[in-house]
């Protein structure tokens, strides 16, 4: 509607890590491969799926199943160790040029730090993300994300080991996920992301197993979209560095619902499995609707959500009572 | 890759299973769908429009296809399918499937005049030995859909081609008259509910292939139809290829929803989609075959 504009501003900041726009894939859900299928240069950033300091081998069958508008996953991120990564995958990552952001993965603090040593002097490298949240992991490695000191831990322990930006990833499955937001930023994160998959799981009524190989599994796609909407929410208000917002984000009105509810960029998971080039069409349709809402800069949107008098903070009240 | 064969239960796949790359680049297509009908009492068959994908397709390769339509949030994942065969002049390949859940009574839904996004051709398929001879193809229910797309392609390379459609009774059967228009010297239905798909029956019409020049055998499907197919190969020396089935979010190696490989070790390798679908077998005993 708005005749010879330029075009809106796209571009947002995690600390220092400048993207050219907003739309990344969510860890796990993405790889070089996809590079053979869509134009991987069309991102904000890329993020590669969790590395851990040693190799260790992924979950058994089966790893995959699906929910009404979801899907279960239970990987158990598999990884060649840190560095394998950096001798073999990451390189593949530099043939494209938006900023690679790499997960990393610990059952214990140690590990997290561990691994980042051994790629803090790793050339190509933007930002590391800590996933402190697979609901996939043996024991420890995901009690850790829940509990606020732990998380601070090893935030501050790879901040004070890496150059580069340092995003916590939280669960969903906790009490209060502003209480880990807190932690996340007391360590020294540049930003959080919210929120990685929900515990989830789906039983075949006929063989009256899981039909999943580890029986429970991490739910993720448009079926989680208004838990995460809700964790970024509660998250954005807790703490002032950046949040990314990730969670069954499928079309642009999702990228502009999660930037509303205070996400300064978002993740794509799912629907890149759906669909391929869910990314690249998020980044052109944001475009064409950041125009036909007279929006200029998208920074304008983030927490943009207008409260009505009814609006009730549950979350306030239960960390105040 | 259509078929019901549990990779970590099947076969030993070594590194060396994996067959030597011919992997022509995939595309992301908003393919028409031409005609999506049934074509035997359990199957359906569905044709789209895509010369970049029939035109580079190998045979044993397959395609993901997203059922879910642009307003809709399901189903999420999409779903490998094997591809039944091609049109190269036209531009068009096919998909044979049966309904078995939600996804597939979707796919049913899909009308020709609509676009689908498809990816592909994926994966690794089948090879064809340098030794000229018999060939046996060895399939059980959806998992000849794996085989089909090899016929013609064996029999215009000039091996003789001997085909097994194996199925639980006369109507799940498909793919013969794939075979049948291929030039097969031999086609052999069997169904569980005359016996006559019994190891023991089949064996005995088989058994000349073992002491004649069978140079591969290729299987999908069913575990006994494999172990067969190896027992008569193990006598001429032949290759036995097989394709596997996963479950697969993304068909291009990314996800790892697929990984075949033995538990406890750090490398998961192979992949079903990357690496596979189409394995050479290698027996428990030990050598390759």
């Amino acid at each position: 509607m708005s005749g010879t504009t330029s075009p809106p501003r796209v571009v947002v900041r995690l600390g220092s890590l400048e993207l050219a726009n907003p739309i990344m894939p969510a860890s796990g859900c993405f790889g070089p491969e996809l590079g053979q299928i869509v134009d991987l240069n069309r991102l904000g950033a890329m993020v590669t799926k969790t590395v851990f300091a040693d190799p260790r081998s992924g979950n058994p069958a089966h790893r995959l199943g699906e929910t009404y508008g979801g899907m279960l996953n239970s990987v158990g991120i598999p990884s060649d160790g840190a560095a394998a990564f950096a001798a073999e995958l990451l390189p593949r990552y530099r043939a494209w040029s938006p900023p690679t952001i790499v997960s990393l993965g610990g059952l214990t603090e140690e590990e997290y730090w561990v691994a980042a040593e051994r790629l803090a002097d790793v050339d190509g490298i933007a930002a590391f993300e800590l996933n402190v949240s697979c609901p996939n992991l043996e024991a420890g490695g995901h009690e850790l994300g829940a509990v606020p000191a732990a998380v601070e831990r090893v935030v501050r322990g790879v901040v004070d080991r890496v150059s580069v930006p340092v995003i916590a990833k939280l669960t969903p499955n906790v009490t209060s996920i502003a209480a880990i937001a807190q932690a996340s930023e007391a360590g020294g994160a540049a930003a959080v992301t919210a929120i990685n998959a929900l515990q989830g799981m789906a039983v075949d009524p006929k063989t009256r197993q899981s039909r999943i190989g580890t029986t429970t599994a991490g739910l993720t796609g448009p079926a989680i979209k208004p838990v995460a909407l809700r964790c970024v929410w509660q998250a954005a208000r807790a703490v002032s560095i950046p949040v990314i917002g990730v969670g069954g984000i499928t079309t642009v009105d999702d990228v502009i619902e999660f930037i509303l509810a205070g996400a300064t960029a978002v993740q794509v998971g799912s629907a890149t499995f759906t669909r391929p080039d869910t990314m690249i069409r998020l980044v052109d349709e944001l475009e064409e609707r950041l125009i036909a809402m007279g929006v200029a800069d998208i920074a304008e949107l983030v927490g943009a959500l207008e409260l009505g008098p009814a609006h009730h903070d549950l979350a306030e009240e239960a960390s105040a009572g | 890759m259509a078929g019901v064969v549990a990779a970590a239960a099947l076969v030993r796949l070594p590194d060396s299973g994996v067959l030597a790359p011919k992997q022509p680049k995939p595309v992301l297509a908003e393919a028409p769908v031409i005609g999506n009908v049934a074509i035997t009492p359990e199957y359906r068959r569905l044709t789209l429009e895509s010369p970049a994908i029939a035109r580079s397709a190998q045979p044993g390769q397959f395609v993901m296809l997203t059922i879910a339509r642009p307003e809709d949030p399901a189903p999420v994942l999409p779903r490998p399918m094997a591809i039944y065969g091609w049109d190269r002049e036209a531009g068009t390949f096919d998909v044979v499937y049966r309904i078995v859940g939600e996804g597939t009574r979707r796919l049913a839904r899909w009308e020709a005049g609509s676009a689908m996004v498809v990816v592909g051709p994926l994966g690794r398929g089948f090879t064809l030995p340098d030794r000229k001879g018999s060939v046996l193809f060895l399939g059980r229910g959806i998992g000849t859909c794996s085989l089909t797309s090899l016929a013609g392609e064996a029999t215009a390379a000039g091996f003789q081609l001997h085909a097994v459609a194996s199925a639980r009774h006369r109507d799940a059967l498909v793919g013969d008259e794939v075979y049948r228009a291929a030039g097969a010297v031999q086609v052999v239905t069997a169904t569980d509910d005359d016996g006559s798909s019994a190891p023991a029956v089949l064996r005995e019409l088989l058994a000349p292939l073992s002491g004649g020049d069978l140079v591969a055998v290729y299987a999908c499907g069913s575990n006994r139809l494999l172990a067969l197919g190896v027992e008569l190969a193990s006598a001429t020396g032949a290759e036995v290829q097989v394709s596997l089935e996963a479950h697969m979010a993304c068909g291009l190696g990314f996800c790892h929803g697929c990984a075949a490989g033995r538990p406890g070790l750090p490398h998961e390798t192979p992949l079903v989609c990357a690496d596979g679908p189409v394995f050479r077998y290698a027996s428990p005993g030990g050598g390759e075959r």
